[in-house]
């Protein structure tokens, strides 16, 4: 009785799912014939140019990397009914400092540095979401829009960095100079960029998976965020468990971007990682906050970007059309009136 | 005098910088109080912002514009409303899609129209500025409170109009009735939905306004022209305590470090990237160090 029930629920989501979605796709298609002059060329590029060519299925698979390891931060924090709104900075901080270690050491083993540069991203990551975390236990500071602010300022930091003191002369982009040979990550899927740091972000929702399903401390962060004050009297100590998802969160983000470096860009252009941090939000959203789910969910976020990118190159269309894409799948996937009156018909 | 003078063209600059987080963070207020986390103030801004000074371009009218640019904020903060209210969104999230919404509509609408992805400039006149001839001569009034233009002024009434609707009014009364506890106001027979989406529509009134007064001040729009202001709107909500006066000192303080930034831009040799993360960095000090606060004097209770 009760697994019948579960499987409705599961169902029912799933219809509801595909109802958003599919009323998402109907909103972009209508859109794409408002703004394009061929909008069947256009369409087609949309929807169906990222499979084209080895090089934009790989390309649309790398770009689902970051989104991947930003949702699961999302994950972590908001099954913990914790909000890191932070991400975008996190991203880029992480990404910056695995730039600096790997510029710092130029012939330093590629496994050793690599692995500091990307344990120097982590940390960045986990200090700066962890602080919104620390204050929030401490003096009740909401963290919501401390991680945010936090994030925000650490943008323009980056930027100088960027910019100013670690800026190439010798190429013509905002960016820095080039890290060495030994640091880049290996191609899964030439000629596109996609490389070995898919491997990792896998690997790293499957842990988050065990950590969250199968082990004590992921047990107590999922009581928490079902109910904190039930979570006190049941002797959890509930203050820690506002500090860890954070940090974990930061971590999974300044991992996002130190292996962006390592694995795509190879330098830090400026701004480059813009986005990231958003989309893992809805991406998390998409996957219920589950973190095997997330995997899916980023691949579906990257193959919009990469549709846009594609109907942009090849079509008459702007970029920003994803955007607009985008929103119209978070207001559809959010509404719970949508999924219930679905569950109800399942189950009658 | 010359650090006198300083001061003084700082403290005028603040007033006229700090309009659009007034305006923004009064409208939020209001969904503050009704019980909701509205982030939609940046997007709502946005798209005030977008619309105002287009239709401005089109019409050659400064008043169509700014009344054109509301009414496409309002008609945003009604899908938000909608979405949020009747199709039972988490307003969060419904909030966030808001602001992707705004930023992407804005640059593919400009992209469409006039085939531009940078900076759009209108040939517009000025906004009107308030002068009273008979106060000219009263000395630190005329320098700090006079000459800015007339929405400066506007955005004082709205403030003042707002204290007297949030707290002496039954519309008021009902509105924070709902924040505290959806549930009472139900029970009297009154739809919480009705008050929460009149909180939303009146902060997507006040953010177009607040939009548009960047813009139209600029007669230009470059994308993302807000920028954060937005957010720290939502912050000054939060450090003013949730009441009008609270507001208006939150937004002074931050149009004074915005104004010092400006300044500190041509005066002090900082690099500019430091000088933008300035109000960011300020705001989270303040809001630790006001958490603080608080939380000991709750200690101290």
């Amino acid at each position: 009785m009760k697994r019948w029930s579960r499987w409705g629920d599961l169902a029912a989501g799933a219809a509801g799912l595909a109802i958003a979605l599919g009323l998402s796709f109907l909103i972009a298609v209508a859109l794409i014939f408002l703004l394009s002059r061929s909008p069947l060329t256009t369409i087609r590029y949309f929807f169906v140019g990222p499979f084209t060519n080895k090089y934009y299925l790989g390309n649309m698979l790398n770009s689902a990397v970051p989104l991947i390891l930003t949702g699961l931060g999302i994950a972590v924090a908001f099954k913990s009914s914790v909000f890191n709104l932070g991400g975008e900075g996190q991203v880029y901080s992480g990404a910056l400092v695995t730039t600096v270690i790997c510029l710092a050491l130029p012939a330093a083993n590629g496994y050793l540095g690599g692995a500091a540069a990307l344990a120097g991203a982590v940390l960045t990551g986990a200090v700066l979401a962890g602080l919104s975390g620390f204050f929030k236990m401490k003096w009740g500071t909401d963290e919501l829009i401390s991680s945010f602010l936090i994030s925000a300022a650490m943008g323009f930091v980056v930027n100088y960095f960027i910019t100013g003191p670690l800026d190439d002369p010798a190429n013509n982009l905002l960016a820095s100079y080039a890290i060495g040979k030994q640091y880049f990550l290996s191609w899964l899927f030439p000629p596109s960029k996609l490389n070995s740091s898919a491997a990792i972000a896998v690997l790293a929702a499957a842990a988050v998976f065990f950590l969250m399903s199968y082990t004590h401390v992921g047990y107590e962060m999922r009581m928490c965020g079902l109910n904190r004050e039930f979570s006190r009297y049941g002797g959890i100590n509930v203050s820690a468990y506002v500090v860890l998802p954070m940090v974990l969160s930061g971590a999974l983000h300044g991992l996002a971007g130190g292996l962006a470096i390592l694995g795509t860009q190879h330098m830090a252009v400026k701004e480059f990682s813009f986005g990231m941090g958003w989309n893992g939000i809805a991406v998390s959203l998409i996957a219920k906050n589950h973190p095997l789910a997330v995997i899916p969910a980023a691949i579906f976020f990257a193959w919009l970007e990469a549709g846009a990118k594609a109907a942009m190159l090849h079509s008459d269309v702007t970029f920003e059309l994803a955007a607009i894409v985008q929103a119209v799948i978070f207001y559809l996937v959010t509404a719970q009136a949508i999924y219930i009156r679905y569950r109800r018909r399942v189950k009658a | 005098m010359k650090a006198g003078a300083v001061i003084l063209s700082l403290v005028h600059n603040t007033v006229g910088i700090m309009t659009p987080f007034l305006l923004a963070a009064t409208g939020g207020l209001y969904t503050e109080l009704s019980g909701m986390l509205n982030i939609s103030l940046e997007g709502l801004m946005l798209i005030g912002a977008f619309f105002g000074v287009v239709f401005a371009g089109l019409t050659g009218s400064l008043a169509a514009g700014l009344a054109l640019g509301v009414l496409c904020s309002l008609l945003a903060a009604l899908v938000f409303g909608l979405i949020t209210l009747n199709l039972k969104a988490n307003v969060f999230i419904a909030g966030l899609a808001t602001n992707l919404l705004a930023s992407g509509l804005t640059v593919v609408l400009a992209f469409q129209l006039f085939k531009n992805k940078g900076v759009v400039r209108f040939e517009l006149g000025r906004l009107p500025s308030l002068s009273i001839p008979a106060l000219n001569h009263v000395p630190l009034l005329a320098d700090l409170l006079l000459g800015h233009n007339v929405l400066v002024y506007a955005s004082w009434l709205i403030v003042l109009l707002s204290a007297l609707v949030i707290y002496r009014t039954p519309f008021g009364l009902r509105l924070r009735g709902t924040g505290l506890n959806a549930q009472t106001i139900a029970s009297l027979g009154l739809r919480p939905q009705g008050y929460q989406l009149a909180a939303i529509l009146i902060s997507g009134l006040t953010c177009g306004l607040a939009g548009a007064v960047l813009t139209l001040n600029l007669a230009a729009f470059v994308p993302n022209i807000t920028s954060g202001r937005g957010w720290i709107a939502l912050v000054a909500i939060y450090l003013g305590n949730k009441t009008p006066l609270g507001i208006v000192v939150a937004s002074f303080v931050f149009g004074l470090a915005e104004a010092f930034s400006n300044y500190a831009q041509g005066a002090i040799k900082v690099p500019a990237d430091f000088i933008l993360a300035f109000p960011y960095a300020i705001t989270v000090l303040a809001m630790v160090v006001y958490s603080i606060w608080r939380h000991h004097r709750a200690r101290g209770r």
